[in-house]
């Protein structure tokens, strides 16, 4: 097995603000040449936690690695890394191509070599024609891609990027999510950036740790994450989510057998018998059968149609719930209707306690 | 790291402003405290004569009356006048607002001297008011207009004018005319809205405004000295006074009385006019 | 504004004309008087003359003090100015108590009376013996540094707080942040807080009274003296007249640089 380098490595990060714990115990991993993503709502700590990796700001416990040596009380213009901004932060009295020579210039690269690399720098991004123009006659997504090439021309350790493509319209945002990626795995450069939306995270990441009051509730690959949540906050925050609740009358191997007011299922997983347990199931895995004997008995309460998929929200004994179907055809189903709801043994997840 | 490079930013003008601001202040309160010397700047002993004989002496409480007496009236005619002329300004379009606002920056900019050297002129005996009045017949003596209280307030109101104006006229300037909106949809007349809304939100201008103005006023000497005259002295005239005649310690206090006049009006003002709770009004 | 004028708007347009003419008018008078022929003002005037001009740059002491003026001004702006940048700076983001106190510090001579900073400046240089220029250079640092602040504090302040960790990110130190990044950016702040500090000291009168001395006055005190001793002489008008025309020159110069927006903002 290929030994990884970790370029990036926070060990039992804290950081407090006044009585508020922004980022608590966190520790993270990031491997040479990878995107992590730090998701989560407002507030969580994850922009926090991305400063202090850069070192705005200082943690009151734990360590910062970047390749391997320990920056924790370096001051960020010494650290290696760069950074995007959520505002992009160009520089208003110089060019385009002065911005993006500015890293060059600190690291004292000579005129020549210095002009070849923002030329590069510029072509990557697709603006070499706007390099002599001013930030301010730039429009948004030029000036996200100005702040791109600005980062990557000093060819970094560690790339950061705080919320860059939240002040951009939807379809410029996915445009450029995937030149992002392209970019990235191009050059080769680890790459750690903030999100709120959990779309963005699970398209650009390799790996992504979901945050909730300063503290990691799961890291793990995007599939990983979004089919195997490990609690309730996972689950709701990366999209919509069946939960059913019982207590285990069976077990064995590795299914467990659950008992809920509406009827038993089956799910992988351990639990104890006698225990309570929480299951998840994504809306897209949940099937909808006219009668049978198997599945839960529910009752369909509202159809609303979204073009490739249609919702149907039902209503049975263990709570509502809700299915996603993509070729549910106009009168299949109506309100009203008697349905068994069904799922795979393996799309449903035991959830642990907590992250609420 | 951070706060090394603040304190080294920090400490030359901190230096600065601690020994020649607050030091030398401290330091003429703690002279103040003091007897007279005939021959060093201040005796040995600690006494508070200087404060009671103020308070106490019926010549020196008159120039204290007065003193306040004149700001008042100075102030009054400054808010009279002053607040339909921010009113105006404020209600000009941008680019004639900020050319109205360079005409009242101006005068602010002109040595007080030279602006009461020009009242000098038109209030002395052979000044162009008596000179005029002579010439249209309407008197035959000149008339004593200079050296007397009323000239101070003439003088001194028009040079502290663009104070009041320009403070009100920010704050009303940068109101969001909204508000007046919403009190007109309510029902509100012109007049109401006025008293009821605009008046009120502009309160921070008029605090700052008449802060200035009287602060501007005790501080007076050469308006005061030069259009008052030897038989108007207020008491920043007797301050000036008793340092010439090398009383120290009662120079002193007598500053600090004044100092004392402008805390305590600074805290009258802000009770009544409670100019924090409208803060954030603006667009 | 829309529609007839109304009784407010009228009211309105009164007072500010009255005001206006309250305001200039004596001004207007002593610049009408220095370009008088004649030993005394006349209005209308019969001619203009230059006599007057002529006369103060004759006279010795009007000569030295006006060169005394200038040079006071330029050092104290300048000096003032820097520190008031400096304090600016390092109070621009920095909250709290500390902060909140610091700032009412440097923005106390504003509204102290400075007939008291006078007195009280003159009674520290006597105790510890201060020569006359330097102790009247350093109070007019004291008196003009808080329009530096102010100005530089708000320019700062309106600086993206992103573009200096920006530039920290791409490895410039404080130092280098400082001359590359923020100061390009509030330069206008620098500069018109030192014309406000310039024609501040140019005219100032309460230190300058206490704190000038024999051969060391500045423009506006000689022509207190002046008027003081020697009566409404038209020589004065002509040195008012000369201090004026600075000030408009200045104002118009840095009105060029920075536009009238920075200038009447600062206030």
């Amino acid at each position: 097995m290929k030994e990884e380098v970790d370029d990036v490595r926070l060990v039992n990060a804290v950081k407090r603000f006044g009585t508020v714990v922004a980022v608590n115990d966190v520790s993270i991993d990031i491997a040479r040449g990878s995107i992590f993503s730090l998701l989560g709502p407002s507030g969580c700590g994850k922009t926090t936690t991305l400063r202090l990796i850069a070192g705005f700001e200082q943690p009151d416990a734990g360590d910062v690695f970047i390749r391997g040596a320990r920056v924790t009380s370096m001051p960020p213009y010494r650290r290696d890394f760069s950074m995007v901004f959520q505002s992009y932060a160009l520089f208003p009295h110089l060019t385009v191509a002065e911005n993006v020579a500015f890293g060059l210039r600190m690291r004292r690269v000579a005129r020549g070599d210095r002009a070849r690399r923002v030329d590069e720098a510029l072509d990557l991004v697709k603006l070499r024609t706007l390099a002599d123009r001013y930030p301010r006659q730039l429009s948004g997504g030029q000036q996200q891609r100005v702040a791109l090439a600005r980062a990557i021309v000093v060819k970094p350790a560690v790339l950061l990027l705080d919320e860059p493509l939240g002040a951009l319209d939807k379809m410029l945002r996915e445009e450029m999510q995937v030149e992002l990626r392209g970019l990235q795995q191009r050059l080769g450069i680890t790459a750690v950036f903030v999100t709120h939306d959990q779309e963005e995270a699970l398209t650009l990441s390799d790996r992504v740790a979901v945050m909730h009051n300063g503290v990691i509730e799961q890291i793990g690959a995007p599939r990983e994450i979004y089919d195997r949540p490990r609690n309730a906050f996972v689950a709701s925050f990366l999209g919509a989510s069946n939960f059913v609740e019982g207590d285990v009358v069976a077990a064995d191997a590795s299914l467990i057998v659950v008992d809920t007011p509406a009827g038993r299922v089956s799910v992988h997983g351990e639990r104890p018998i006698g225990e309570r347990a929480r299951i998840a199931v994504r809306p897209e895995r949940l099937r909808m059968q006219r009668g049978g004997a198997q599945g839960l008995p529910a009752r369909v309460r509202d159809i609303v149609y979204r073009g490739p998929v249609t919702h149907f929200y039902m209503d049975s004994a263990a709570g509502p719930l809700l299915a996603y179907r993509q070729d549910a055809r106009a009168g299949e189903w109506a309100i009203g209707d008697e349905v068994r709801c069904t799922w795979d043994a393996d799309s449903a997840v035991v959830l642990d306690e907590g992250g609420e | 790291m951070k706060s090394a490079w603040t304190w080294f930013l920090l400490a030359p003008p901190l230096a600065l402003a601690l020994a020649f601001f607050v030091v030398p202040v401290a330091y003429l309160f703690w002279v103040s405290l003091h007897a007279a010397s005939p021959s060093e700047l201040y005796g040995a002993s600690l006494t508070l004569r200087h404060y009671t004989d103020v308070l106490g002496d019926p010549f020196y409480l008159a120039i204290v009356r007065r003193t306040v007496g004149i700001a008042a009236v100075i102030l009054g005619l400054c808010l009279a006048i002053g607040y339909p002329v921010a009113y105006f300004v404020a209600l000009l379009p941008v680019r004639r607002r900020m050319l109205a606002m360079l005409l009242l920056l101006f005068p602010l900019m002109v040595s007080n001297v030279v602006r009461a050297y020009g009242w000098v002129a038109l209030l002395e005996r052979r000044g162009v008011v008596n000179t005029a009045l002579r010439d249209l017949r309407l008197t035959d003596a000149p008339l004593e207009l200079l050296y007397t209280p009323s000239a101070v307030v003439v003088a001194l109101m028009t040079i502290l004018l663009p104070y009041m104006a320009i403070s009100i006229a920010n704050t009303l300037a940068a109101l969001d005319r909204r508000y007046e909106e919403a009190a007109q949809a309510l029902g509100a007349s012109p007049a109401r809205t006025f008293l009821h809304v605009t008046l009120p939100l502009s309160t921070p201008g008029i605090a700052s405004g008449t802060l200035l103005v009287f602060l501007l006023t005790l501080s007076a000497y050469v308006t005061i000295t030069l259009l008052g005259g030897p038989r108007s002295k207020l008491l920043v005239s007797l301050v000036y006074d008793n340092v010439t005649a090398f009383q120290w310690p009662r120079a002193a206090a007598l500053a600090f009385v004044l100092l004392a006049l402008a805390l305590a009006f600074t805290a009258l003002i802000l009770a009544l006019l409670r100019p924090g709770r409208v803060q954030g009004a603006g667009r | 504004m829309t529609g007839a004028p109304t009784a407010g708007s009228m009211l309105r347009g009164v007072a500010t004309i009255v005001a206006f003419a309250l305001i200039v008018v004596p001004i207007l008078i002593v610049v009408v008087a220095a370009f008088s022929p004649n030993d005394y003002f006349q209005f209308p005037p019969p001619g203009l003359s230059m006599r007057w001009f002529v006369e103060f740059f004759r006279l010795d002491n009007m000569r030295s003090a006006f060169a005394l003026s200038v040079e006071l001004a330029l050092a104290s702006a300048t000096i003032a100015t820097i520190l008031g940048t400096l304090a600016a700076l390092a109070l621009a983001r920095r909250g709290g108590a500390a902060g909140g106190l610091l700032q009412s510090l440097f923005l106390a001579p504003l509204v102290f009376p400075t007939i008291i900073l006078g007195v009280a400046l003159l009674l520290l240089y006597k105790t510890i013996g201060m020569p006359v220029f330097a102790g009247l250079l350093l109070a007019h640092c004291v008196v003009g540094m808080p329009y530096g602040f102010r100005t530089v504090l708000a320019s700062a302040q309106a600086l993206d707080p992103a573009l200096e960790e920006a530039g920290q990110s791409l490895g410039a130190g404080p130092l280098r942040t400082l001359v590359l990044v923020t100061l390009p950016l509030i330069w206008p702040g620098v500069l018109s807080g030192w014309l406000f500090a310039f024609i501040v000291s140019f005219g100032e009168l309460n230190t300058a009274l206490f704190l000038t001395g024999p051969g060391v006055t500045t423009l506006p005190i000689e022509i207190f003296s002046y008027l003081q001793f020697q009566g409404s002489q038209l020589v004065i008008a002509a040195a008012s007249s000369v201090q004026i025309a600075l000030i408009v020159i200045l104002v118009a110069v840095i009105e060029r640089i920075v536009g009238i927006a920075r200038i009447t903002r600062a206030r």
